[in-house]
């Protein structure tokens, strides 16, 4: 991914209102670690699990901040569990940065990850988890907004899936 | 030492702590000793320890408490770790350990009936106030000592099997219901705005 469309994602996560991030770093997206850790107006938590990512940021986000989870999507089926329990059963609306690894949309296209792609979204639409697929950066800003929004609304999980450019 | 009695004892020193807890018997037992809309009765295994944390890293003014069991922290040792390196100060964790899975109905051992020692993968993961707690005088003095102290603190408390809980109505609230009332009481009590509440 180039610096600008890592600039501008998390200038997107901004304008929507994360103010804290949990994360369990992976290869597309990791430009953004610094970026968030080295902004005042975010909070950025590593973790040692994708199912922590999540129970973490939901408990963040029942303290009253708005809560993203950065994830490679191989961290999906990790945190299947606590997605499905603490996000959409308790119903705590978080914000999935997900890295979409070995799907089609994938330019990597990595053959260790093409199984992990291929599911990613029969995954999500069994844990009945709305998503959204990007692959340019095109109406950033406002996709995430759009994103952050839906979630809050449903009050479950929302999940967007970064490929394309931000895979190159 | 038995978990109702130390429960019995942290209800009466609750006042305006959040107190998460795990699935387990102690859900039971503590929705039925304590009303407080504080309780986030989190009817998982696995995810109370989590939850907390996101908790006091959000309000690190407020005090968080964790109840929660053998098998829940068993399921979930990531965290270890992650607390290890995060440390909360305003974050105190029960952990009452009968050695048993009690919701199996055949008390089925755990792994800390066996071999493992859980104060001791604490310490190892980097929580440094990790302690094994063995009888009811401990959790007095240490235990609940802890509410009072600006660190990190991991209880271990062995408890007994207990199927108390068994005979103890189930909660009335269901999880959306808890979920409301505790975001409505913090929203009430810290004076913010909650991103996700009120635009009905």
């Amino acid at each position: 991914m180039q610096d600008e469309l890592a600039k501008s994602l998390v200038q997107g996560l901004k304008s929507a209102g994360i103010n804290f991030v949990t994360y369990l770093p992976e290869t597309r997206l990791s430009q953004i670690v610094p970026l968030i850790r080295d902004d005042a107006e975010m909070e950025l938590i590593a973790v040692s699990s994708e199912q922590e990512a999540v129970t973490i940021a939901a408990g963040a986000t029942l303290g009253g901040k708005q809560a993203a989870v950065y994830m490679e999507n191989s961290g999906l089926y990790v945190s299947s569990y606590s997605l499905l329990t603490v996000g959409k059963q308790l119903g705590v609306p978080l914000l999935l940065v997900v890295g979409y690894l070995g799907g089609v949309p994938d330019q990597r296209n990595s053959f260790l990850y093409a199984t992990i792609g291929a599911h990613t979204i029969p995954l999500l639409q069994g844990l009945g988890i709305e998503y959204m697929i990007l692959e340019d950066g095109e109406k950033l800003e406002e996709k995430i907004q759009d994103a952050v929004r839906a979630a809050n609304a449903l009050r479950a999980p929302f999940a967007l899936l970064f490929a394309g450019e931000f895979s190159v | 030492m038995i978990r109702y009695e130390c429960l019995e004892l942290l209800a009466a020193r609750m006042a305006d702590q959040l107190v998460v807890t795990s699935q387990s018997g102690q859900r039971i037992e503590w929705a039925h000793l304590s009303k407080h809309e504080g309780n986030l009765l989190v009817g998982m295994m696995g995810c109370a320890i989590g939850v907390a944390t996101g908790l006091a890293l959000a309000l690190p003014h407020r005090k968080v408490i964790a109840l929660d069991s053998d098998g829940s922290v068993l399921l979930s040792l990531f965290n270890l770790a992650t607390l290890g390196n995060l440390r909360p100060k305003n974050l105190v964790v029960y952990v009452f350990d009968n050695g048993v899975y009690s919701g199996s109905r055949i008390s089925y051992p755990t792994a800390t009936s066996g071999n493992t020692d859980l104060e001791a993968m604490a310490r190892g993961a980097g929580i440094a106030n990790a302690r094994t707690i063995r009888n009811i005088e401990t959790f007095k003095a240490e235990g609940l000592g802890a509410l009072e102290r600006d660190e990190l603190g991991f209880y271990v408390c062995k408890v007994e099997e207990s199927l108390m809980h068994r005979e103890i109505p189930r909660p009335d609230l269901d999880l959306a219901e808890n979920k409301y009332r505790f975001v409505r009481y913090l929203a009430r009590t810290e004076g913010k705005t909650i991103p996700f509440m009120g635009r009905g």
